[in-house]
């Protein structure tokens, strides 16, 4: 409860504006999107921080822009907008999907693109491992100015950025892919998945795959592209069950980190089947 | 009772609640905090076991707008249910993770948070016991130096105690050594494991409480208004006079509030402060600070005749007690009557332990021990059917309790039960199409299984007043906790005893001040002891109302009827008076008409001899259960599906069917829950783990089905109408009955509770250690 | 500077702290205490209310984002006399036991039924899992939102 404390709460209306809060009040504040995240800092034994910036108010971060190359995802779109907006998209089901079965109805309309990808903390992420497969770049801000990295690269950085930074947009380029997205919660659903894989593939006239994007969550403290599996399925008809051996024969390059929810075992000897799972969706279609 | 009585008793009587909470005007505790109220909040130990060197409330005590803080000092009272080993604040040692060591009341929560980091509490670590196998180890270290000091607050022959065994209750009959020794006989020895199940019930615990006219005023969260009274009056110094307990409507209990907990704290904040004090737990101390279910671990063997009779059985059952003996010295006396009371046993011995260990008490919770006794009866069953080659169902046909068959403590139990129960379940799983078809590559399996538990009943009390307008009100230390008995089966058992309409029947709100003695709402024995109360109550208004309807009428008693809200002449329909005229008229002539009744257990005998440190030689209302699964298992990831559920439940009469069906839904779910997801773990600091709704598991709705349920009638009772409670039993099988159909799947022993889905996974892989229960020899 | 809210219909302010939680505003200061606080983690769905007609959980919103929006709490559904259809049919199903999860319940339903009026069942369910109830495991829950979608496909032939 609060009712000691004056936290600021700044309502920018650009990017501009974010990033000099920000800035200026360097370790003392933070940004604040959906606040899903933040607003269960006691069940992390955090401090409140003194002040937030609230992207509520900035009409870029909340865009969904087509361009010929890329879809371009302002970071404050929620869940339940990227599934409204990109699913006549067949490209991008495999985000669309991610985003429409994770967490819960309610959180989906607070939980933002950029929440996902910057909370370092947040091994279970959803939207990680669907965009990393689609070879997603993060657009920041500093105050050197704007800044496209890869995702991949985002990740490394994320906790290791000095300087005050804004997560502007993600930029999803288009191609002709299909993609799906495998998740694997205890229950039915409404818990964070053990295990996730996401993958996008690009195939041949002749049926045969091109490429293969594998990107894995939630096995390991942070999610990242299964390069060892997408070097042995290129060229490789889409055949889920060919693709769960290999699976089977690479997946203990993975340790799997240990949890309450489970141990680290069981996320490794779960990925072969969401691989499978995620192959035999792309088949379907 | 007449039968147009019982036929009137029967109704699906529609709940008067519903609306409000459906509307959300329902004004639980946590609703009913006035703005003025000082906010509670407990300082808790963050080690498992320490002496404590100092504590120093001095910089706390100043800090902005903290009223009061209390410690030891203020309520040196130790209490208990079976021994009194718990004191409000530790004072010498810390015992758990988790323990009060103060609490503070402050103008706001915030307030009261930040007082409590500010008090100075130095601790020197010691040798903590986190697990039954460390607690019963040579040389471990002793929960309670002193126990032998302790007194011990309940009477039961025999018991025994020492060193970290809180009690020791034991049952034998026969001679099991012999039966062991047989040479026709083939042995088969089980164990098991499970771990412990917190209630997870909407409503925190909590209290509201202040000092009127020299007592304490409690509005509590709770299922036993008395026990809260007994209690802080006890920790407090108090005589219980001077303690008042009124229940506003619970937001769920399932037995977390059925003993005294976090009200006695709120008492003497009030008390120091003088001034009104809130203290409601967070659901972080709700789930961390217990009680749960136990963790238990259970050995059991048995020596079965190639015919497939069990002519002997012997079984050690360590249960949980955490820190403080609680509930669980009191449920040592279950497992004669859950373990030992479905099946037909020639000689039987079993001992009961309540063990102590550094961590959060336990307490009761929905069929207690119970539960998971039958999940290690019936994997122990179905363990003994491969062994000799017997049909599961057959062996249960043939072996379970009939009329006149003794359970283990001699007790002889009336009426064939269990046998047409299953029968009935048969026919109802032939009925449905098998769910083989659906399961698609996963793995099918399916079982059935028996169970026994009882009906708690112990003292209630009501009084029935007769308004002068026709309506009757029920006064009673009932609460509602959501199982609907005092808004649906109280009053049709009133208004059918009365012959006036159930809407008719005001049911006061628990009021110590107002109501007799209740040992609380749990135990399905709300409906039974309440109801049986009540009706003795209105025995005494009948006999008043006809009395006066009689000089009124110029009839004699004996000719007349209560019924539709009037007093009839027998066979003269529709003349008569009615009932809100005689009251009217008693008032003015002898006096307002009310009636009062309790009631308490008969006392069914047991056998001599069989039973030592047991609370209950026997149960008064056995309670018959008998559960079928069908489930698919995935082989990759070892979720559990369940595809159909069944349940043919004892239930003597059913009163408010619609209300029973309610309650098994509810209840299987919680066991689904008990059986698949919920899992509470300790860390190696003597916390649990798990910290609220995200990190602990229960069923939601895609993780349940429509349970398929046929409700048994006509087994002995002597609740009124012939009823047994209802509201506890649909979580006893469910564990079992899971755990079974796991098991047929997939041809792995399954030893374990919670089968979620790495423990599933790890069955399969043939990667699961084998259970050491060393430290549970028979 | 007060955060003004409209609350029901009426309009509101409140100049605590901005970041405090929604549900300890509606509580605490406007004494709305339909909206319960039960988990602080939004995975219970007790404390659903509707910001902007959009389904929040109301106890991880800090009430400055809620600034100068409309807020709907279970006690803005139907009016003083009659019950919303909805409640109606959980109530005719004798679906209710302790009762403090249906607010959050029906807040959720409102919105599901809204966006999706011929639901099925298996869809109902999904959009029930951020709403745990623990007394009554969920079915007649269910059956009640079914029979509205069921009226709206007979009121649609």
């Amino acid at each position: 409860m609060q009712d000691q404390q004056r936290t600021g709460l700044h309502k920018p209306e650009t990017v501009a504006e974010a990033l000099a809060a920000l800035s200026d009040l360097g370790g003392g504040g933070t940004v604040m999107a959906g606040a899903t995240w933040i607003m269960r800092a006691p069940f992390r034994q955090e401090p409140m921080k003194p002040a937030y910036v609230s992207l509520a108010q900035i009409p870029e971060l909340h865009r969904i822009e087509f361009t010929q190359a890329h879809v371009r995802i302002g970071s404050a779109v929620t869940h339940a907008r990227l599934v409204r907006e990109l699913q006549a998209i067949p490209e991008l089901r495999g985000l669309v999907s991610a985003a429409g079965d994770s967490a819960n109805p309610a959180v989906r309309q607070a939980a933002t693109v950029g929440g996902n990808l910057c909370t370092a903390d947040f091994a279970a992420a959803d939207l990680v491992p669907a965009l990393l497969c689609q070879d997603a770049e993060v657009e920041i801000l500093t105050t050197e100015g704007r800044q496209l990295l890869s995702l991949d690269a985002f990740l490394g950085l994320r906790e290791r950025l000095e300087r005050a930074y804004l997560l502007v947009s993600v930029l999803v380029p288009r191609r002709p892919l299909a993609s799906a997205h495998a998740r694997l919660p205890l229950r039915k659903a409404g818990d964070y998945p053990v295990a996730i894989v996401s993958v996008a593939v690009e195939c041949r006239p002749d049926g045969n795959m091109r490429g293969a994007a594998i990107a894995v969550g939630s096995v390991d403290a942070v999610a990242r592209r299964w390069r060892g599996l997408e070097r042995a399925v290129a060229g490789l008809p889409l055949d889920a069950l060919r693709i769960h051996q290999l699976a089977l024969d690479l997946a203990d390059e993975f340790v799997g980190r240990d949890g309450p929810e489970v141990p680290g075992w069981y996320r490794v000897k779960v990925l072969p089947t969401l691989v499978r799972r995620a192959f035999a969706t792309l088949q379907q279609h | 009772m007449s039968e147009a009585e019982t036929l009137a008793a029967v109704v699906n009587f529609a709940r008067r609640d519903a609306r409000d909470k459906l509307r959300g005007r329902t004004r639980y505790m946590v609703d009913q905090v006035r703005p003025g109220t000082l906010h509670g909040f407990v300082l808790r130990a963050t080690m498992p076991s320490a002496r404590i060197v100092n504590i120093d409330t001095s910089v706390a005590r100043r800090m902005p707008g903290v009223r009061a803080i209390v410690t030891a000092e203020d309520a040196p009272g130790r209490f208990g249910i079976g021994i009194a080993d718990q004191p409000l604040f530790a004072s010498d040692v810390v015992r758990y993770h988790g323990e009060p060591i103060a609490a503070v009341a402050a103008d706001t929560l915030w307030q009261a948070r930040e007082a409590a980091a500010a008090i100075d509490v130095r601790l020197e670590a010691m040798p903590a016991v986190l697990t039954l196998a460390e607690a019963l180890s040579n040389h471990a270290h002793l929960v309670h130096r002193d126990w032998k000091r302790y007194e011990v607050l309940l009477e039961a022959e025999g018991g025994r105690r020492g060193g970290n065994i809180a009690w020791e209750a034991t049952v034998a009959r026969g001679d099991t050594a012999a039966a062991f020794a047989r040479s026709d006989v083939e042995i088969i020895e089980s164990s098991f494991r499970v771990g412990r199940q917190s209630h997870m019930q909407l409503e925190p615990r909590g209290a509201i409480a202040s000092y009127e006219d020299g007592r304490l005023h409690l509005v509590a969260s709770t299922q036993a208004p008395w026990t809260v009274k007994n209690v802080t009056a006890r920790a407090l110094g108090l005589p219980p006079s001077r303690v008042r307990v009124t229940v506003p409507p619970v937001g769920g209990g399932f037995g977390v509030k059925y003993g005294c907990s976090i009200e006695p704290y709120a008492a003497a904040l009030a008390r120091a402060a003088g001034r009104s004090v809130a203290l409601i737990n967070s659901r972080q101390e709700e789930l961390q600070t217990c009680p749960c279910r136990e963790n238990a671990d259970i050995h059991i063997r048995s020596a079965v005749t190639p015919a497939g009779d069990i002519v002997g059985r012997e079984a050690t059952v360590l249960m949980d007690c955490g820190a403080y003996g609680g509930e669980q010295i009191y449920l040592t006396t279950m497992t004669a009557h859950t373990l030992g009371s479905a099946y037909r046993l020639g000689a039987v011995k079993m001992t009961s332990r309540a063990v102590y260990t550094n961590t959060a008490p336990n307490g009761a919770f929905r069929a207690c021990n119970g539960v998971y006794n039958v999940f290690a009866l019936e994997r122990h069953t179905d363990e003994i059917c491969s062994a000799i080659g017997m049909d599961p169902l057959e062996f249960r046909h043939r072996n379970v309790l009939g009329d006149g068959d003794i359970g283990s403590t001699g007790q002889v139990f009336e009426g064939n039960v269990l046998g047409p129960m299953l029968d009935r379940m048969e026919a109802m799983s032939r009925s449905q199409p098998s769910k083989r078809a659906e399961v698609g590559e996963r793995l099918y399996g399916k079982a059935t299984t028996v169970g026994t538990w009882f009906v708690f009943v112990g003292p209630s009390a009501a009084t029935v007043n007769l308004n002068p307008d026709g309506s009757a009100t029920l006064v009673t230390a009932g609460v509602e906790i959501g199982q609907g008995t005092m808004m649906q089966s109280l009053p049709q058992i009133v208004a059918a005893r009365l012959g006036i309409r159930p809407e008719d029947v005001v049911v006061n709100a628990a009021d110590t001040d107002a109501a007799g003695f209740d040992v609380g709402v749990g135990g399905g024995r709300t409906t039974v002891s309440l109801g049986a109360a009540a009706s003795v109550a209105c025995d005494e208004v009948r006999r008043k109302l006809l009395e006066v309807g009689s000089k009124m009428l110029q009839t004699s008693p004996k000719h007349l009827v209560l019924k539709n809200g009037h007093v009839e002449i027998v066979g003269r329909a529709g003349g008569g008076i009615s009932v809100a005229r005689i009251a009217e008229h008693a008032q003015a002539v002898s006096g307002p008409i009310s009636g009062s009744g309790s009631f308490t257990r008969a006392g069914v005998p047991a056998m001599m001899g069989c039973a030592a440190g047991h609370f209950l030689d026997s149960v008064d209302i056995p309670v018959f259960a008998v559960h079928e699964c069908e489930i698919a298992i995935d082989p990759d990831t070892g979720h559990v599906e369940v595809l159909s559920y069944r349940v043919v439940q004892d239930v003597g009469r059913a009163l408010n069917p619609s209300a029973i069906h309610g309650q098994i839904q509810g209840g299987v779910t919680q066991g689904l829950g008990y059986a698949l997801h919920e899992e509470v773990t300790i860390n190696p600091e003597g916390q649990i783990a798990q910290s609220g709704f995200g990190s602990y598991r229960v069923p939601l709705a895609q993780d349940v089905v429509p349970v398929e349920i046929a409700l048994h009638e006509g087994a002995p009772s002597m609740g009124p109408f012939g009823t047994k409670g209802a509201g506890e039993v649909p979580i006893l099988n469910v564990g079992a009955t899971i755990a079974c159909a796991v098991a047929n799947a997939t041809g792995k022993r399954v030893q374990e509770l919670p089968l979620t889905p790495p423990r599933v996974l790890s069955l399969m892989l043939d990667r699961t250690e084998e259970l050491d229960l060393r430290h549970a020899p028979f | 500077m007060a955060v003004r809210i409209n609350v029901n219909g009426e309009e509101r302010s409140f100049d605590g702290d901005v970041v405090t939680p929604l549900l300890d505003v509606l509580r605490n200061s406007f004494f709305l205490t339909g909206a319960k606080d039960v988990c602080r983690e939004g995975f219970c769905g007790a404390c659903m209310v509707h910001v902007d007609g959009v389904p929040v959980i109301s106890c991880l919103t800090p009430v400055g984002l809620v600034d100068a929006k409309s807020v709907l709490t279970i006690e803005g559904l139907g009016d003083e006399s009659d019950l919303v259809p909805l409640q109606r049919a959980l109530e005719e199903g004798d679906a209710v036991q302790c009762g403090m999860c249906f607010p959050g319940i029906v807040m959720s339903l409102t919105n599901l039924l809204a966006q999706q009026p011929l639901a099925a069942r298996d869809e109902i369910k999904r959009g029930l899992c951020g709403n745990v109830c623990r007394c009554t495991g969920y079915e007649r829950i269910v059956d009640a939102a079914l029979t509205l979608a069921r009226n709206e496909r007979r009121a649609n032939v």
